[in-house]
C-alpha cells in the first residue's frame, strides 16, 4: 500500500518536472505559433545559474528567481534578434534556426560552464525525507510538486482569465486587427517569448536538484517537453498539463512493472495515443496558416 | 617535476628541432624523424570530459618523456569520435592514410573500439584501447595489433562479485544496471561469478541508459531492503543515482557496490559529493594505489583535480606505448618485433603492474577494492582496502 503511494509520488513529482519543461515550450508553440528549439538550452542554463548561485553562498531561495530572470533576459534579447523576424515564417525556417542556435548555445555553455557534470549545494532543509507509511519520500520533490502546481495555476490564470492573456491570445489570432486598436504586437510577443525562456530557465532551476546539469541535458529535455506538447495537443494548456501527468505515469510505472522495457512502453502509449487522438488529447481548434 | 600546460606545449613543438639537431649523426634516418601517436577520443557529444581527460593525461606523459619515446620526438594527433562509432571510423582513416601515425591509442567507448577493429588490424597499426572494457576485445574479436591497457567488463564484476560474496552477503542482493551493452556485461559477469561462489542474486533491475528520474527504483530499493545493491552507471547517470540514492535516504541503510566507473574519481565524485561516501568499487585504479602517487600530483598541479579512469588511462597508454618503443628503439615499423617487446616485458605503469596475455593482447591487471571514505579535504575519496593481484581475463576460450 505505501509502496504504491510512494510510487504515485514518484510519478506525481515526475509529471510536474515534465510539465514545468513542456509549459514554456507550449507556450511559444501554441500561443505564438513559433518552433523554439532553443528551449532545452533555456532549461540547462537555468540549471548551471541555479547551481552557481547556489555555490556562490547567496540565499537559496533567490536561485530560481535568479534563474527565471536571466533565462528570460536571455529570451528578450533572442526576441529582438533573430527570433522576431521568423515569427511569421513557416516552421521549418522556425526550426532551422532555433536548432542551429541551440546548438550553439550548447557549445557556448560547455565553454563556460565545463563539460563535468555539475550538481547543487542544496540546503538542508530541502535534503530530508518524510516517512509515509514507512517508505521514504524526499522533501525536495513536495517541494517540486508544490511549486509546480503553484506555478501551473499562475499561468493558467495569466493567460486564460486576464485581459493581458486575452490580448496575447487575440494578437496570434489576428494580428493586425490587434493592432488597429493601437497595441503593440511586437512587444506582446516579445513578453511572452521572454516569459517562456524564463520558464525554461525556472524549470531548469527547480529540475538540477534531480537531474543535475551537464552538457547534453538541453537535448534530453527538448525531447521530453516535445513529447509532452504534442502528446497533449497545441494549444491548449489543459493538454500539456494532461501530456506531461500522462507521460510521467507511463514513464514511473513502466519502470516500476517492467523496468526492461520502459522506453519501448513509454514510446508505445505515445504512440497509441497519438494514434488515437492524432491532435492531442485536448484538441484545440486550431487554424493552420 | 611539475609540468604546466605551457612549457608541455613548448617541449612539444620545440623538439622535433631539437632531436634533429641531437641525432645528427644517428645510423637510421627514421629515428629522427617525428614519431607520430594518434589520440582517437571523444571532444564532443557525451563523453566530452572524458575524452579531454583522457588527453590530459597522455599530453601529461609526454610532456614527463620530455617529448621523446625511444629517442625519437613524439608528435600527437588528436581527432574527435564524437563517441560515434561512425565518426571513430572515419577519423581512424583519416589517421592512417592522410596523416601516416605509426601508433594509435585512445577510444572512450566500446562500439567506437569494435568499429575500428578491422580497419586497424588491416592497416596493421599497432592501436592501444586505452578505456572501452567490452569483452569481446578480449575474446573473439582479440586482434594481433590491438593492445588493451585497461580492464575488461568481466575483470570488474569478477572481483566485485568475489568482493560481495566474501565480505559483504551471500544473498539478499539485487542489482540494477544500465540497459546497455556495457551495463550487460558488468552485471552478467558478477552474477555469474556469484553464483559460481555459491551465493543467490534477487531481484535484477534494468533502467535505459540516459535515465532522469530512477525514483521508481529506488522506491523499489527501498521497499526490497536488499543485503546489498550491485549497480552499474556511468556519467551523468551514475550522479543522478547516487545523489537520488542520498535524497531518498537509502545510502545508509543498503551497502552500494559497482565497477569503478559508478565511482570515478575525476567525473563522477566532484558531483556527486557526499551521496558517494561509503561505497565500494573495483576498479583498475586508484588515487590511492601507491603505484600512482607521483602521477597523482602530476596531474592534480596540472588540472587541479585528482584524476579519474579516463586521465589515468590516457597517461597508461603513453606508458605503454612508450615501454613498447624504447624496447625497439623508436622504431615500431617492424610489427612483430614491436609486439613480442610488449609481450614480453612486464611494464610498471601508474595503475600497478601490466603484462599482456599473449593470447589476446589483454592487460593482466591489479584490481583494487576502493572504498569511498572522506579524504583530507573532506570529499569522498576512492581509498584501497583490498587488492586482487594479476586478474587475468577468460580470454578466448572463456
Amino acid at each position: 500500500m505505501g509502496f504504491y503511494l510512494i510510487q504515485t509520488l514518484n510519478a506525481v513529482a515526475f509529471s510536474v518536472l515534465l510539465m514545468l519543461c513542456g509549459l514554456g515550450l507550449s507556450l511559444v508553440l501554441s500561443l505564438m505559433n513559433f518552433v523554439n528549439l532553443t528551449h532545452g538550452a533555456s532549461y540547462l542554463f537555468g540549471s548551471y545559474v541555479a547551481v552557481v548561485w547556489l555555490g556562490s553562498g547567496a540565499p537559496w531561495w533567490l536561485a530560481v528567481p535568479a534563474a527565471f530572470l536571466a533565462a528570460a533576459l536571455a529570451g528578450l534579447l533572442l526576441d529582438r534578434f533573430p527570433f522576431a523576424r521568423f515569427y511569421g515564417r513557416n516552421h521549418l525556417a522556425q526550426v532551422l534556426l532555433t536548432y542551429g542556435l541551440s546548438v550553439m548555445f550548447a557549445d557556448l555553455m560547455r565553454l563556460g560552464f565545463g563539460a563535468e557534470i555539475r550538481s547543487p549545494a542544496l540546503p538542508d532543509l530541502l535534503r530530508g525525507v518524510v516517512f509515509v507509511l514507512g517508505m521514504p519520500f524526499p522533501i525536495y520533490r513536495l517541494v517540486l510538486i508544490l511549486a509546480g502546481g503553484v506555478l501551473a495555476l499562475v499561468l493558467w490564470y495569466l493567460f486564460d482569465r486576464t485581459i493581458w492573456g486575452a490580448v496575447v491570445r487575440a494578437s496570434v489570432a489576428d494580428r493586425r486587427m490587434v493592432e488597429t486598436l493601437g497595441l503593440d504586437t511586437s512587444r506582446v510577443f516579445a513578453v511572452v517569448m521572454a516569459i517562456a525562456a524564463g520558464l525554461g530557465g525556472l524549470s531548469g532551476a527547480l529540475g538540477v536538484g534531480m537531474l543535475s546539469a551537464y552538457p547534453g541535458l538541453d537535448e534530453e529535455i527538448l525531447l521530453h517537453a516535445l513529447f509532452v506538447v504534442v502528446l497533449g495537443g497545441l494549444g491548449t494548456f489543459r493538454g500539456t498539463v494532461a501530456g506531461a501527468f500522462i507521460l510521467g505515469f507511463a514513464m514511473t510505472f513502466a519502470r516500476v512493472w517492467l523496468p526492461e522495457f520502459a522506453g519501448f512502453l513509454t514510446l508505445l502509449a505515445i504512440a497509441l495515443l497519438l494514434v488515437l487522438r492524432p491532435d492531442g488529447l485536448v484538441a484545440p481548434r486550431l487554424r493552420q496558416v | 617535476m611539475r609540468p604546466n600546460l605551457l612549457t608541455r606545449r613548448g617541449v612539444l613543438l620545440g623538439t622535433a628541432g631539437v632531436a634533429l639537431a641531437a641525432h645528427c649523426g644517428a645510423p637510421a634516418v627514421a629515428r629522427s624523424e617525428p614519431l607520430r601517436i594518434g589520440l582517437l577520443t571523444s571532444l564532443s557529444g557525451p563523453f566530452t570530459s572524458l575524452g579531454e581527460s583522457m588527453r590530459a593525461g597522455l599530453e601529461l606523459l609526454i610532456a614527463d618523456a620530455g617529448g621523446q619515446m625511444g629517442g625519437r620526438p613524439v608528435e600527437l594527433l588528436v581527432e574527435d569520435d564524437g563517441g560515434k562509432p561512425e565518426e571513430g571510423l572515419r577519423k581512424v582513416r583519416k589517421l592512417i592514410a592522410q596523416d601516416g601515425i605509426d601508433v594509435l591509442g585512445g577510444v572512450i567507448s566500446a562500439g567506437v573500439a569494435l568499429a575500428i577493429r578491422d580497419v586497424v588490424t588491416e592497416a596493421g597499426l599497432p592501436t592501444f584501447i586505452s578505456n572501452a572494457s567490452a569483452n569481446a576485445l578480449a575474446r573473439e574479436a582479440a586482434s594481433p595489433l590491438v593492445f588493451r591497457p585497461t580492464k575488461t567488463s568481466w575483470m570488474l564484476g569478477h572481483t566485485g562479485a568475489l568482493w560481495t560474496f566474501q565480505n559483504i552477503a551471500k544473498d539478499g542482493g539485487l542489482t540494477v544496471g544500465a540497459d546497455y551493452a556495457a551495463g550487460r556485461e558488468y552485471i552478467g559477469d558478477f552474477v555469474q561469478t556469484f553464483q559460481e561462489q555459491g551465493g543467490s542474486v534477487g531481484t535484477q533491475l534494468w533502467t535505459p541508459l540516459g535515465t532522469t528520474d530512477f525514483s521508481p527504483i529506488l522506491t523499489t530499493i527501498a521497499a526490497e531492503q536488499p543485503s546489498f545493491v550491485y549497480a552499474f552507471f556511468a556519467g551523468a547517470d551514475a550522479v543522478r543515482f547516487l545523489q537520488q540514492m542520498q535524497e531518498y535516504q537509502l545510502q545508509d541503510l543498503v551497502k552500494l557496490i559497482g565497477p569503478g566507473a559508478l565511482f570515478d574519481q575525476e567525473d563522477v565524485v566532484p558531483a556527486a559529493g557526499s551521496a558517494a561516501l561509503g561505497g565500494i568499487n573495483t576498479f583498475q585504479q586508484s588515487p590511492t594505489a601507491p603505484a600512482a602517487h607521483g602521477f597523482v600530483e602530476a596531474y592534480r598541479a596540472a588540472r587541479g583535480r585528482l584524476p579519474g579512469e579516463a586521465s589515468t588511462a590516457g597517461y597508461v597508454t603513453g606508458q605503454v606505448i612508450r615501454a613498447g618503443l624504447e624496447a625497439v628503439a623508436g622504431d615500431p615499423s617492424d610489427r612483430e618485433r614491436f609486439r613480442q617487446a610488449l609481450l614480453e616485458q612486464p611494464i610498471e605503469t601508474v595503475i600497478g603492474p601490466m603484462r599482456f596475455d599473449p593470447r589476446n593482447n589483454q592487460a593482466v591487471l591489479d584490481i583494487y577494492v576502493n572504498e569511498l571514505v572522506a579524504g583530507p579535504d573532506g570529499q569522498p575519496l576512492n581509498t584501497v582496502v583490498h587488492t586482487y593481484a594479476g586478474v587475468q581475463d577468460p580470454g578466448p576460450a572463456g
